[in-house]
């Protein structure tokens, strides 16, 4: 389904592009994400495709917004049956709860479920007003951090099994990770969009890379020594940049970088101090302080952490972007 | 443990001492009722019939006209809306007795609205429309305030949800408003009726007949004395308390035993 709106008002805010099974558009807080979400359910003015001009209840979309905004005075099958007319509305309803395993939960009240339960009798809810198209707001941060990945997984699964597009807003990379589409938003703009291999594969500046959760991205300069020089860091370093001078974002994966001793003055090794362990299953990820900025370096947990601690940042693991003016 | 003790004690006894203020007075007419000649004196079964059919024909017109008010002015911000606050802490705060003659001023015989009503039939003096005229003016700033809070209780985006599954604005209000606005529109009913049903300045400057209970306690104490009062005083507590009372009751979802 194609989604082309125009927002004026309270951001300036222009997005288009296809939803496909499960997508998610990504972007950082304030970008104007839920105002798009409720735009196209009709709840804030704006002009586009698809609905223009329709009253938000006569526009088939299934809106989940953060927190689901249950009925508090109604149980769990009474709001899937709000959307439901006749008198075969509590057994709809019923079906509708037990595709998303909750029949169990019928008579329960909003305020005795967890989050996971919540959304999924919300998703019903939605689904009970046969939509077109579904709507999620940041379906992700109201989920317990424990069984979120579950719950996704589970959302996801049911999403494919209705067989409707849905679009998800978010600024969780985690949630991007596991989408069919990805779309990816800064500055009100839409900056790429493709499959989330692709994009997390090649992110089209700092800004996506940011987004998608790469932690290394950092404001730097190449001269024409074909030298990268982090001010942040108060390092310059080799780097491939292709006879260009100027101002660039950029970064390295954490795994790409090097943890030498500093003691043995190798070329190009930076004396870092490290900070803070995180330790992530097999791989510990060492928060590494160089000058003002920090690095992320991941090494594997039995690695033996050195007293006087050094990077080397090889300069065919570093991706760089010109930065617009 | 004793600091304790009087920390969960001392709230408990100020309590207990302030309702037993509130309670003074009319334990105090329990033992002054003469409860062995307790009867009533002519006109005040009538007086009971005019107070209770006119109060709940009152209450009526207050939450018919005062209900979406008090919904436009929770949901709707718009500019100057400082003067509708205004306006309704002005009705709020005029004495009973001024509210009486600002009426009569507009809607009496000689009045602007009241000689062009009475042209057309209605007369807003001394009646049974003067009298309801007086008691939803008394009340209706207090219904209006109290359900205008209830309602922005309600979060807007359980009514807007309620729109995006497929509900017209209509059935969004009776459906998600109304229900999770119940417990404060309980308390401004109740408060409306007390209100309505106790008026006694304004009803009795336009609608001196025909005499309700408050105007009917007042002819009472002046021809007959206290011994006439006591007795219509236990009735109108009698009539007024059960509704407020169901009310919060049935908001709270509790039962009375």
């Amino acid at each position: 389904m194609r989604i082309d709106y125009r927002i004026e008002q309270p951001v300036a805010l222009h997005a288009a592009f296809d939803v496909e099974g499960f997508t998610v558009l990504l972007g950082a807080s304030g970008e104007g994400k839920s105002l798009l979400l409720r735009a196209i359910a009709g709840l804030t003015p704006a002009r586009g495709e698809p609905f223009d001009g329709m009253p938000a209840q006569h526009r088939a979309v299934g809106y989940l917004p953060q927190g689901y905004a249950l009925f508090p005075h109604l149980n769990a099958w009474q709001n899937v049956a709000f959307a439901l007319r006749g008198s075969q509305r509590r057994v709809q309803a019923m079906h509708l709860l037990e595709r998303v395993h909750m029949a169990e939960f019928a008579e329960r009240y909003p305020s005795t479920l967890s989050g996971g339960q919540q959304q999924r009798v919300a998703l019903a809810r939605a689904l009970a007003r046969r939509p077109q198209l579904l709507l999620l707001d940041e379906p992700t941060s109201a989920l317990d951090p424990v069984t979120r990945d579950d719950v996704i997984a589970e959302l996801i699964g049911e999403v494919h099994e209705f067989g409707i597009p849905a679009l998800a807003v978010s600024h969780d990379p985690h949630l991007a990770a596991v989408a069919d589409r990805l779309v990816l938003m800064h500055e009100q703009r839409i900056i790429q969009i493709g499959a989330p291999a692709e994009v997390y594969a090649n992110p089209a500046n700092g800004a996506a890379a940011r987004l998608l959760g790469h932690r290394n991205v950092h404001r730097g300069r190449i001269n024409g020594a074909q030298q990268l020089i982090w001010q942040d860091g108060g390092i310059a370093f080799p780097v491939n940049s292709d006879a260009f001078e100027g101002d660039v974002d950029w970064t390295i994966d954490s795994e790409a970088i090097r943890l030498v001793e500093a003691r043995e003055g190798l070329p190009n090794a930076v004396p870092a101090s490290i900070e803070v362990r995180h330790v992530m299953g097999r791989t510990v990820q060492l928060g590494v302080r160089c000058g003002r900025g920090r690095l992320w370096i991941s090494v594997p947990v039995d690695q033996v952490i050195l007293e006087s601690a050094a990077v080397q940042l090889p300069a065919e693991a570093i991706r760089w972007w010109k930065r617009d003016s | 443990m004793t600091r304790t003790a009087f920390n969960l004690g001392l709230p408990a006894i100020v309590s207990f001492l302030t309702l037993l203020l509130l309670a003074a007075p009319f334990i105090g007419l329990a033992f002054a009722t003469s409860w062995h000649s307790f009867g009533f004196t002519d006109g005040d079964g009538s007086a009971i019939a005019v107070s209770l059919c006119y109060s709940l024909l009152a209450l009526v017109l207050i939450i018919a006209l005062g209900t979406p008010l008090a919904w436009w002015l929770a949901r709707h911000r718009v500019r100057g809306s400082w003067l509708i606050d205004a306006l309704l802490l002005l009705a709020l705060l005029t004495p009973p007795l001024a509210m009486g003659l600002l009426l009569t001023s507009m809607y009496g015989p000689y009045g602007t609205a009241g000689s062009l009503l009475e042209r057309a039939g209605l007369a807003l003096t001394n009646s049974g429309p003067a009298f309801v005229m007086a008691q939803f003016y008394s009340a209706l700033p207090y219904y209006v305030i109290a359900a205008r809070a209830a309602f922005e209780g309600v979060p807007c985006e359980l009514e807007q949800m309620a729109l995006t599954l497929g509900q017209s604005p209509w059935r969004s209000f009776v459906c998600v408003s109304l229900p999770l606005a119940r417990l404060g529109l309980a308390a401004a009913i109740a408060l409306a009726w007390v209100r309505a049903l106790g008026e006694f300045g304004a009803v009795l400057i336009v609608a001196y007949y025909p005499q309700g209970i408050p105007v009917k306690l007042w002819v009472n104490l002046q021809n007959v004395g206290l011994s006439a009062v006591y007795p219509l005083l236990w009735v109108f507590f009698l009539i007024a308390m059960p509704l407020p009372l169901v009310l919060g009751l049935a908001a709270r979802r509790r039962r009375l035993i």
